[in-house]
């Protein structure tokens, strides 16, 4: 009898991934080509909304990429609706498949700030991004000349180097982007709680006094940034893997099947999604 | 209602029950119940009635997870923010919570039959005492109990509860049990409240919250999570089989991420070892850079007295939390 049912939950399994693979082929052939409003149907009937462990984007999944500086009417549309709803100031691009794409989480990054978005950053959890930094930050650069946007630079930040590149020309106003990697989770939290026994080693503090407030405010200190409000999740995995744990305490997370060719409007789409929740504070 | 939900599945449940159990099913499973008050409001009933249903929802829930071989659940019953709702409601979920413990001591005759353990994870202290004291002598009463184990989150929050380890490691360094340099992210997990359970597998929060409300953060980082849309007390035996499958597809690519992880850990453990002992060479050493196969065992000798450090500390960590509650729960008796 147990033979009969490992054949059945193995059969089960090869329906679910066969399931999975068709929608994603359907989804990325209806990405090359956008067909008429029945062939958008069809696709919403093959997406596997029961599979997919994080609810997915509202409208607007798995329409046709943006090109880049054509169009601009239905973009500026777009930004237009998305600065009327509530917009994050942090998103978090949480990157769960492999191989990654340097150019799509470039585009990824550039349409955040172009909509407003003051905080980027960007993970996987290998921590490939990090490795890779200049690379990542090349095809930002890239993107946003192709793109034409006039706003000035946008600042480029490292977590966890002790402080931010280029610190001295901070502006204000002016976004900024943070590539982070597993280092950035636990890993600051231990260091922050070794930093603080060693006060109390030598005396400077007590144990009575480490509360969450200052804690936090620690944390914050070594990293220079607000909670993210959204973080947006390409990849097949349903797991946040790492992500800046104490950070995530009332980030809403939205999952997009994949990263690869990711399309302006799938973007939105998650921003859209953050718009319509409603955070309770415990109430 | 009761704690324990004795009854058994049909043929349908039962057959898929066994289907899933071909596969990898999760050991400890997490759940955010939310949307008692939605459902109260869908149906028009009372918001008490409401927090009632949930909970006679928990123990079935309790049971489906032990038909599917799930020995481990915890479950988010009241959060520290929860205490900013409005008086009356607090003071309700208050109130149903002794009913809830006294009950539960009522069955404890049931709860031995199961070998169910209950341990409740959180700041105690912020509740009112005859709470407290109820809750101490629940816990005690089942603690050596060991076939299956429900965590009950009350007066809980994720960031609450790391901070909190940190200051035990903290109280540590004072007591000269540890050295501030053992601190490590191995240790602050001994430290939290579920410091006795393995990481969950799984993570369920229903009625469509795409967070984690400050639950489990540092717990979950490489756990599957479930959103489902379905409101907590209309929770049913088809949508935990959904939450497992999920699961069950998750479960190859987070082995391995969690091994990655656990590879840098040692990584880092071993790190943090060489750096003490090149401290500890520099200061006592008579200043000529000892050879490699000498500093090999030196590392070596010394990871062995850390761990001897590490564990009488958490013995002793053990013996205080396990005091304050066995003199909590004597409290009760007199009282």
């Amino acid at each position: 009898m147990a033979l009969v049912y490992e054949l059945v939950w193995r059969l089960l399994h090869v329906l679910l991934h066969v399931h999975r693979t068709l929608a994603t082929s359907v989804r990325a052939l209806l990405r090359t080509w956008r067909g008429p409003a029945w062939r958008r149907a069809l696709a919403a009937l093959l997406t596997p909304a029961a599979l997919a462990g994080f609810p997915g984007p509202g409208p607007g999944t798995g329409r046709r990429k943006l090109p880049p500086g054509e169009d601009e009417g239905e973009r500026d549309r777009s930004r237009r609706r998305v600065r009327a709803e509530k917009l994050p100031l942090h998103v978090g691009l949480l990157v769960v498949e492999e191989p990654p794409s340097y150019t799509d989480v470039a585009n990824l990054v550039v349409w955040c700030m172009a909509v407003g978005v003051s905080y980027v950053s960007v993970y996987d959890n290998h921590g490939v991004f990090r490795k890779n930094d200049t690379l990542l930050l090349e095809q930002i650069v890239r993107q946003q000349d192709r793109l034409g946007l006039d706003e000035p630079k946008y600042n480029v930040g490292f977590l966890s180097n002790g402080n931010t590149v280029h610190q001295d020309q901070i502006v204000p106003c002016q976004p900024v982007v943070k590539i982070l990697s597993p280092e950035d989770g636990k890993h600051s939290i231990v260091q922050a709680a070794l930093h603080l026994c060693r006060t109390v080693e030598q005396k400077e503090r007590t144990s009575k006094d480490i509360d969450v407030p200052m804690f936090d405010a620690l944390l914050r200190e070594s990293k220079n940034i607000p909670d993210p409000e959204l973080v947006v999740k390409f990849g097949p995995v349903d797991s946040t893997l790492g992500f800046l744990p104490w950070h995530i305490r009332l980030t809403e997370i939205v999952s997009l099947p994949s990263h690869i060719d990711v399309s302006y409007e799938d973007l939105l789409g998650a921003l859209q999604r953050y718009a319509t929740c409603e955070q309770r504070q415990g109430k | 209602m009761s704690w324990i939900r004795e009854g058994e599945l049909n043929l349908i449940e039962r057959l898929s029950a066994n289907i899933l159990k071909a596969g990898p099913v999760p050991k400890h499973v997490a759940f955010i119940m939310d949307g008692n008050r939605r459902f109260a409001r869908k149906k028009h009933v009372d918001r008490q009635e409401g927090h009632s249903q949930g909970f006679n929802k928990l123990a079935e829930t309790l049971r489906w997870c032990l038909q599917l071989d799930i020995p481990e659940v915890t479950v988010y019953a009241f959060s520290i923010e929860n205490f900013n709702r409005s008086r009356e409601e607090v003071d309700g979920l208050m109130e149903l919570a002794k009913l809830k413990f006294l009950r539960l001591l009522d069955e404890r005759e049931k709860l031995e039959k199961h070998g169910v353990c209950i341990r409740v994870l959180g700041d105690l202290t912020l509740l009112p005492l005859d709470l407290q004291q109820l809750i101490a002598k629940a816990v005690v009463a089942t603690r050596e109990h060991n076939r299956c184990f429900l965590n009950v989150c009350f007066a809980y929050t994720s960031r609450h509860e790391m901070a909190n380890a940190v200051r035990e490691m903290a109280w540590g360094v004072e007591q000269g049990l540890i050295k501030a340099s053992d601190v490590s992210e191995a240790l602050l997990s001994e430290c939290l409240y579920s410091s006795n359970s393995p990481n969950p597998d799984l993570l369920i929060r229903t009625s469509g919250e795409v967070r984690l409300s400050d639950f489990l953060l540092w717990q979950t980082s490489h756990s599957c999570l479930v959103f489902q849309s379905v409101l907590w007390p209309e929770y049913s035996f088809w949508n935990l089989c959904d939450a497992v499958i999920q699961y069950q597809c998750n479960h190859a690519s987070i082995t391995k991420a969690r091994e990655l992880h656990q590879d840098e850990q040692r990584r880092q453990q071993l790190e943090a070892d060489h750096a003490c002992v090149a401290e500890l060479l520099h200061h006592h050493g008579n200043g000529k850079p000892a050879d490699a196969p000498r500093r090999q065992e030196a590392v070596t000798e010394y990871g062995v007295r850390r761990e001897a450090r590490v564990k009488d500390f958490l013995d002793a960590l053990r013996n205080k939390r396990d005091s304050f509650l066995t003199e909590l729960a004597s409290q009760a008796t007199v009282a």
